[in-house]
């Protein structure tokens, strides 16, 4: 990181390397199409380039503050309705996985990582689950997310926190 | 404790779930700055949203991503490592402006509505784009300050003509896309009285140049304010970019 933060083009590559998956698997789940996934991913790039100095080790990992960006992005481009195709459901993502059967070490473990987190997202109340995956992953406000659900905003933001809250305990649970 | 701590205490989940409006998140990060409480909420939650990225299954971008994002990355820093380019002839920055983009009067508020891609095409009529421009000349390019809370990700830097003064570029990076209903606006400060430049948009990017077409000398900053679509007569809030001078 620190040889990318000099601007070496051949650092920030391997950075590339290392992140762009996680990148765009998280934009790809937001979005829902590939096409705008990589632009998301693109802009992402980007911008950690240009603003490359402004990341600090203390304030967490790279892959962090990376998937940070490209949240934020994500929800930009959903907000703005820049994503005019319908996002596909699971089932299509399905076969975009399929479409790569042959794994690598690296990919093999991120996939067990999701399938735990999952499984810890799977232990929340619905209600709770529900607010926290249209919050991050479909980028909708709290006041929208109340709306939909016919939901005081103040019950929103206490199932945001619950949810977060206990997502938390089950992580640490897993790992002990 | 903050005093509008109450207002913001159920803020902090939703904060880290991005699901707080623009300005509800702005207002909540200034509330930051002086709550310890909110800030050990945060802390305290924030490893609960960062596992939520690693719940999805691995995917693969395609190649051409990568060699769209390295041609953009080599390029740049190949920029920045070229020696100053030979100007053709020492007229400044607002005369070839104005012979180019013949509707920059510099009468504000300044209707001129720039894109990035323009003023960059520009810049290659000129002779120079990126930090050389005019520099053979005894040009400056003066680096901007940016408001870390609204723009955390933007750089920009102000090109002077040293030609008495007259006239400017600004260019701006990673600076967050607006909704239609907005505009960054330019003004100029001086003597405590501001007076409007231009107004511009960014692209995809973050990527932005705006004109300064008023005479610099005396003034003491260039400032860039988010204003309603066509612009204002007076900027309405803090700057999120300025640069001194």
């Amino acid at each position: 990181m620190t040889l990318a933060q000099e601007g070496d083009p051949r650092a920030f590559e391997i950075l590339y390397d290392r992140h762009s998956g996680a990148a765009f698997s998280l934009a790809y789940r937001m979005v829902g199409n590939r096409v705008a996934a990589e632009d998301i991913s693109q802009e992402a790039f980007l911008s950690i380039w240009r603003s490359r100095l402004r990341y600090r080790a203390d304030r967490g990992s790279v892959r962090t503050w990376v998937l940070g960006i490209v949240h934020h992005r994500a929800i930009d481009a959903l907000r703005r309705n820049l994503v005019h195709e319908r996002r596909r459901t699971s089932a299509e993502g399905l076969e975009e996985r399929q479409e790569a059967p042959e794994l690598t070490d690296v990919e093999v473990v991120r996939r067990d990582e999701a399938r735990q987190v999952r499984s810890a997202i799977g232990t929340l109340p619905p209600e709770q689950s529900r607010v926290v995956e249209l919050a991050y992953f479909g980028g909708f406000t709290h006041s929208q997310i109340a709306e939909m659900l016919k939901t005081p905003i103040g019950t929103v933001k206490g199932r945001m926190r619950l949810g977060l809250e206990k997502l938390r305990r089950e992580l640490v649970e897993q790992v002990a | 404790m903050a005093r509008d701590h109450e207002r913001h205490a159920d803020d902090p989940a939703a904060y880290l779930l991005g699901a707080l409006s623009e300005l509800e998140r702005q207002a909540f990060e200034r509330h930051l700055m002086g709550c310890s409480t909110c800030g050990e909420e945060l802390d305290h939650l924030r490893p609960a949203t960062e596992a939520l990225p690693r719940s999805v299954s691995p995917l693969r971008p395609s190649e051409a991503l990568k060699s769209s994002v390295m041609e953009v990355v080599e390029r740049e820093a190949a920029e920045r490592e070229q020696p100053s380019r030979p100007r053709a002839a020492a007229t400044g920055i607002r005369t070839r402006l104005r012979a180019l983009v013949p509707s920059l009067t510099g009468r504000g508020p300044v209707v001129a509505w720039v894109s990035a891609s323009f003023l960059l095409a520009i810049g290659l009529a000129l002779g120079a784009v990126g930090t050389s421009l005019l520099s053979d000349d005894g040009a400056r390019t003066l680096a901007a300050r940016v408001d870390p809370v609204r723009v955390p990700e933007a750089t920009g830097s102000l090109s002077v003509s040293n030609d008495q003064g007259r006239g400017a570029i600004l260019r701006v990076n990673g600076m967050p896309s607006l909704p239609s209903r907005e505009v960054y606006q330019v003004w100029v400060r001086r003597s405590g009285e501001t007076v409007s430049q231009s107004i511009f948009s960014v692209g995809e990017t973050g990527a932005g140049a705006a004109a300064v077409t008023d005479d610099l000398e005396g003034a003491d900053s260039v400032l860039v304010t988010r204003e309603p679509a066509g612009g204002a007569r007076a900027p309405s809030g803090k700057p999120v970019v300025s640069v001194g001078l």
